[in-house]
């Protein structure tokens, strides 16, 4: 509500983050896992003295350094640039209170960089036991890049008690600080070997082949005995009225008793468990038939699983950026009495600015829509307004708006799910005004919302 | 020697099958079976596709058995419970859906690979009738199975498909009478549609089926003319038990993975229930896989010439089909000509459904 804010028609904003992210979370994951699977395997080609594997290391490093240091890089920047234009209010609060942990991650993320480079172009060039030592440094910088982040990421979910003190040490170090590391460490080993064994598939003589397809699949054994177990751990920490909405919350799909969290949820452990099977009766089982193809294939399957996750874990602390502190349209949770009294169009700076000149009440209810809503709705696209109001008229949608105000849950159903929102009486019928037009030409759905079948598909 | 139980259970178990059950001629069998490899290898998988598919179709139409009721006043209550009250309910329905509808396309994408790697010819021709016959009951599945849900989509659609298939010649009638139960769709073909989907079909896919696999058993994996040609040090292959299994596993478990996956994202809805009396929804058209002939239909005009358009359209559609049965006693591998007349004919058939597939989804 303080800065200018960028709205994506149809996608939303949202989704230009979450499609920029996800990929980066590949890369990221890719480059952890992948840095650790280089240093291990160059170990054991030392130890072994063994030049085929030296061989297979030149060649699987080489798109790896060219992907996680380009590829990574860009939409790192790019999350950075799309999460200042559409949520910068969380952003602010999140540079604010980690400046340090930034500032560590950035130089970490340099030396990474560095190290991945010289390490590249120094095959070759420099004694075994020297390009060795770049490898396990290069694996040490890159597993550090994640220690900082990861305390970040889980801050979001669990500021635990940050909350309290403002200490950031206690935001970074959060209750779910140390599974989640875990599952990610996890799951970074697995996508190492995902990718070698789509680089393994490609040797071609036959026994060395074998070998390593093995070897590469038995990087996904930590996660399958391992991951179960860190998984509870991490859902044990997360707070259990967030745990309580992937089965009852955010219900979109228009059918009943799953929540599109469940759903999520559901799909992720399908994909593990396929990961697993497909471990086993690939590589394991038939290593001589395991082709460059069905290695592809595979590592899609590790990709979704890894971005379905992800995405659930993004939802899990909905309608927050920071849980309990600050929600996902950038309104802090303490403010919102406060702008319901004195109005959220004369407190926030942007906001106020946009409105100040004689603005009429349309004006003034699409810049309320775009601050508080379109976070997380846009006008005809994904979780479409005009979808959701659906045949309500404006007297109709201003008595929705006006549960949606409710703090109290026994009053708002959609507290916990939504933000209330932050709106003075009149705001919320110049809000109700802008939204009507936004539904204009639907026919009355009156009746139709009384029939079975919508009752259940009609929740936002 | 030390004794060790597990080793000597196994072999007492396995032992115990072996003087039982034909279990060493099995697995001879299977170990002689070998698939050639090379470029246009991928489409072996479609069958086994096809079969993971419709195992899934069983197990899902079990399941929903258990809540489904086929009555014309509780059928679309029943699927409504399903969706919304019985646990995963709206999982094992929206799998059933997406997973007949993907079985459909793989068997469509399995019957032209066949197609054009001249599969059908001598001694394959009862292999590509059962492959065709198991095509048609596919289809059978999808038009029966899409009147269950008694919306009002399925409603009319099943009512304009009935009223297509009266036009046949001579049987057109009956078999449309006969299907309704009466002359409007009813209670009565609620009840038949119910009855063909999961209890006749299934009967006459099972001989199908048996048939289709013993001939595939009996004949192997048919090689296409360009790798039969190639002199033996060049021809390479595998044995299909166990590594071109466990790659076909590892296929299953990809394609079950992408079914669940679509049935997460997006699940399968129910429209409101069918009222007999009311208007047929505007721009009403079938499901996909009758999207083309659909279409081609639409497209003729009322009369060709003494004939009205839709009995010469279903003509022309006839004609088609028959050619496509009777495709090996024409292009027995003889002929060149015949051959690449049998090809063009195959692609002209593809890119004309594909057309009127996608004119009929855009109209």
């Amino acid at each position: 509500m303080n800065y200018p804010l960028w709205v994506v028609p149809a996608l939303g904003g949202t989704w230009v983050i979450g499609i920029i992210s996800i990929i980066h979370v590949f890369i990221s994951h890719f480059a952890v896992g992948g840095g650790i699977f280089l240093a291990v395997a160059e170990n054991l080609a030392y130890k072994k003295q063994d030049d085929r594997m030296y061989d297979f290391l030149k060649r699987h490093s080489r798109f790896f350094v060219l992907l996680t240091t380009v590829a990574g890089a860009v939409t790192g920047v790019g999350i950075w640039f799309s999460v200042s234009l559409v949520s910068p209010d969380g952003l602010a609060s999140l540079i604010q209170s980690f400046t340090l942990a930034w500032a560590e991650e950035y130089l970490f993320f340099v030396a990474e960089i560095a190290t991945a480079i010289a390490y590249y172009y120094t095959w070759d060039k420099i004694t075994q036991k020297q390009h060795l030592l770049l490898a396990n440094l290069y694996a040490i910088f890159s597993v550090f890049t994640l220690v900082i982040i990861n305390g970040i990421l889980t801050f979001m979910l669990t500021p635990s008690r940050w909350l309290e003190t403002h200490n950031w040490l206690d935001g970074v170090f959060n209750a779910t600080y140390w599974p989640s590391l875990a599952v990610r460490l996890l799951i970074m080993l697995a996508i190492a070997g995902m990718y070698a064994l789509v680089t393994s598939s490609r040797i071609e003589e036959p026994k060395f082949r074998v070998f390593m397809v093995r070897y590469c699949a038995k990087w996904l054994l930590p996660v399958f005995f391992l991951g179960p177990v860190c998984t509870v751990w991490f859902l044990t920490q997360v707070p259990q009225s967030t745990l309580a909405t992937i089965f009852s919350g955010i219900q979109s799909s228009g059918v009943g008793n799953f929540s599109i969290l469940a759903r999520a949820l559901y799909t992720s452990l399908v994909l593990s468990g396929t990961i697993l099977l497909f471990a086993f009766f690939g590589p394991y089982l038939n290593p001589k038939g395991f082709t460059f193809r069905i290695a592809i294939l595979f590592m899609a399957c590790g990709l979704a699983a890894t971005g379905t996750t992800e995405w659930m874990r993004e939802m899990l602390r909905k309608p927050y950026v920071i849980y309990s502190y600050i929600y996902s349209n950038g309104i802090h949770k303490d403010q919102i009495a406060s702008l319901q009294q004195k109005g959220f169009l004369s407190e926030g700076v942007w906001a106020h600015a946009l409105t100040q000149n004689n603005a009429d009440d349309l004006k003034k209810g699409e810049t309320i829509f775009r601050y508080q809503c379109m976070s997380c709705h846009t006008e005809n696209g994904y979780r479409s307004m005009r979808k959701l109001l659906g045949g309500r008229d404006e007297d109709a949608i201003c008595n929705f708006l006006a549960v949606l105000r409710e703090t109290d849950k026994a009053k708002n159903n959609y507290a916990g799910i939504m933000p209330p929102l932050a709106v003075t009486e009149p705001e919320l019928k110049s809000l109700a005004k802008y939204l009507a037009t936004l539904n204009k030409g639907q026919t009355d759905t009156a009746s139709r919302l009384t029939k079975p079948e919508h009752m259940i598909v009609q929740k936002p | 020697m030390v004794y060790n139980p597990i080793v000597s259970s196994k072999n007492s178990v396995e032992q115990f099958l072996k003087d039982r059950l034909p279990i060493e001629e099995i697995s001879e069998l299977a170990e002689k079976k070998k698939v050639p490899i090379h470029k246009h290898s991928i489409w072996y998988y479609m069958g086994g596709i096809a079969g993971i598919l419709l195992g899934i179709q069983i197990v899902t139409g079990i399941l929903l058995m258990v809540y489904y009721v086929p009555e014309i006043n509780a059928a679309h209550a029943s699927i409504l419970k399903i969706n919304s009250q019985v646990t995963f309910g709206w999982f094992i329905r929206s799998l059933h859906s997406w997973s007949a509808n993907a079985m459909i396309l793989v068997v469509i994408v399995h019957l032209f690979s066949t197609y054009f790697m001249k599969a059908y010819r001598k001694p394959r021709e009862i292999t590509w009738f059962s492959g065709l016959a198991l095509l048609g009951l596919c289809l059978a599945f999808g038009f029966t199975g899409y009147l269950l849900p008694w919306d009002d989509v399925s409603f009319f659609a099943t009512k304009i498909g009935l009223d297509i298939a009266s036009k046949v010649p001579l049987i057109g009638d009956f078999l449309s009478h006969a299907l309704r139960g009466g002359d409007a769709v009813s209670q009565n073909t609620i009840s038949r549609f119910f009855m063909i989907h999961v209890a006749v079909l299934p009967a006459i896919l099972l001989v199908a089926m048996g048939v289709h696999l013993l001939m595939v058993q009996f004949h192997g994996i048919s090689e296409p003319d360009f790798f039969k040609k190639l002199p033996d040090t060049k021809k390479t292959y595998e044995k299909f038990f166990p590594q071109f299994f466990y790659k076909d596993i590892l296929v299953w478990i990809l394609a079950v993975n992408v079914l669940i996956i679509l049935t997460m994202l997006s699940p399968w809805g129910i429209g409101p229930e069918a009222d007999p009396f009311a208007a047929a929804p505007i721009g009403i058209k079938p499901e996909w896989y009758f999207l083309a002939p659909f279409q081609f239909l639409k497209m003729i005009p009322p009369m060709v010439g003494p004939i009205e358009g839709e009995l010469a359209g279903i003509g022309v559609i006839s004609l088609v089909a028959l050619a496509m049965i009777f495709i090996p006693f024409y292009d027995t591998g003889e002929s060149k000509t015949r051959s690449s007349i049998a090809t063009a004919f195959g692609a002209a058939i593809l890119i004309g459904a594909v057309v009127l597939t996608l004119m009929g989804a855009l109209s």
